[in-house]
């Protein structure tokens, strides 16, 4: 049966066979790679660079990461603030959705893209406490429409900046490299 | 290997494996067993509900349990008093270096015992090696049928099935009170918080604290007579205090 596999394999039509079965093996892992590098898709294709050219600051729509964790997603009431005075929001295509989730009151499903899994407790204040920018994790939100990551968020990238961040001082080191500092 | 641990630490200038730097004391007296600091412990850490037949099997899942021996031949026996039995979070801790992937860590930082979960690969060799048998293991991914799947503490991870866990000291707490006094520029205050078990007793046996600062509530009364810790003859340095019925 085996002998009998292995010498087809060896005949032309088996090579062709064998070539087309591994090429639909590489394919389909290159698309579930790519899969995972595609930014998700949201209810609103929000540009990011005209609220941010307007002058918008980052902590106005996301004011969560001074205090905590969690910086947040705005809530439809938020945009609606400065919205409801824009007499475009009513006729634009791209602002349906914000005037139908006002109207039923509807939240928007925003959905999250800078996300670590959920063995990794982040936490968004000591970060700025200790100096960093919104801009230095998350890219240069000024040019993006919808966002997305700059980088991956993996644990090698978090590290890095973590013993740079300790330099010489060896209690910080042990600190910002300690396991439980972010697994727990 | 241990002594190289306790001089990088006081090199730093930070506590040692061997006074510990959380730790808890628990008034065997003052316990009544009523399991409050079980249930506040499964539903703080999002322990699973494994439930009655697997439970038989020897394979629940707590954090914490109230133990309780009997001793002496039956019919005259005798139960010793209640004792809420929690990882120990050794300085020196037998569930580590059997690891073979360096998912329980000792924490140079907080001088806890760490469970890394997305490390575990689940050899369970931690939990055979812990003398106290505190330690526990997801068998199964567990069901948490509507509603209860709402009451998930966002700050701890929900396990996966294959992964060992056991009792934190409720790192989530000392994390966020110590992030919070940082953030108000001050050190974290004797009492300020405690972990569920603590803030669940009824009747306050259960006390939670710094132990490498004398002047803490917790440090007082370790430092009292009626103090043993569980096998001390094993070199494990366990950093949780029972106070022994006077």
């Amino acid at each position: 049966m085996i002998k009998k596999l292995l010498s087809w394999l060896a005949s032309p039509l088996g090579k062709i066979g064998l070539l087309i079965l591994s090429l639909i093996v590489i394919s389909g892992a290159v698309w579930g790679i790519g899969q995972t590098q595609t930014v998700p898709e949201q209810p609103i294709d929000f540009p990011h660079s005209l609220h941010v050219g307007l002058g918008v600051q980052c902590l106005y729509c996301h004011p969560g990461s001074l205090k905590g964790p969690v910086s947040g997603l705005p809530t439809q009431t938020k945009c609606w603030g400065c919205h409801q005075q824009i007499a475009k929001t009513k006729t634009s295509a791209l602002l349906a959705p914000l005037v139908q989730a006002v109207e039923n009151n509807q939240p928007i499903q925003w959905v999250p893209v800078a996300m670590v899994p959920d063995f990794v407790r982040y936490n968004h204040r000591p970060h700025i406490a200790a100096g960093l920018n919104c801009e230095d994790c998350h890219g240069d939100v000024s040019k993006m429409t919808v966002y997305e990551n700059p980088q991956v968020l993996n644990m090698g990238w978090c590290l890095n900046c973590h013993v740079e961040q300790a330099g010489e001082d060896e209690e910080k080191l042990i600190r910002l490299t300690d396991c439980g500092t972010c697994h727990y | 290997m241990a002594n190289l641990d306790k001089e990088s630490a006081v090199s730093v200038n930070l506590t040692n494996p061997e006074e510990g730097k959380w730790g808890m004391v628990i008034d065997r007296d003052l316990c009544t067993g009523c399991q409050a600091c079980v249930a506040a412990c499964a539903m703080e850490n999002n322990l699973a509900f494994v439930g009655e037949e697997l439970s038989g099997n020897g394979r629940s899942m707590h954090w914490i349990r109230i133990e309780r021996f009997w001793e002496g031949e039956y019919p005259e026996v005798k139960a010793t008093p209640f004792e809420p039995t929690m990882c120990q979070q050794c300085g020196y801790a037998p569930c580590e270096p059997v690891c073979p992937a360096y998912a329980t860590v000792h924490s140079q930082d907080q001088q806890l015992n760490l469970q890394v979960y997305n490390r575990c690969v689940g050899t369970r060799y931690c939990g055979n090696n812990c003398p106290y048998q505190v330690r526990s293991f997801n068998w199964f991914d567990y069901e948490r049928p509507e509603p209860l799947n709402n009451q998930f503490n966002p700050d701890v991870t929900v396990r996966r099935r294959g992964v060992m866990e056991k009792c934190t000291f409720c790192i989530q707490r000392i994390k966020r009170a110590e992030d919070t006094a940082r953030a108000e520029g001050r050190e974290v205050a004797d009492g300020e918080f405690a972990p569920a078990c603590a803030q669940a007793c009824p009747a306050n046996a259960i006390v939670f604290g710094r132990v490498d600062k004398p002047e803490t509530v917790v440090s007082q009364l370790a430092k009292q007579a009626r103090g043993v810790k569980r096998l001390e003859e094993l070199g494990t340095f366990p950093h949780v205090t029972y106070l022994k019925a006077g």
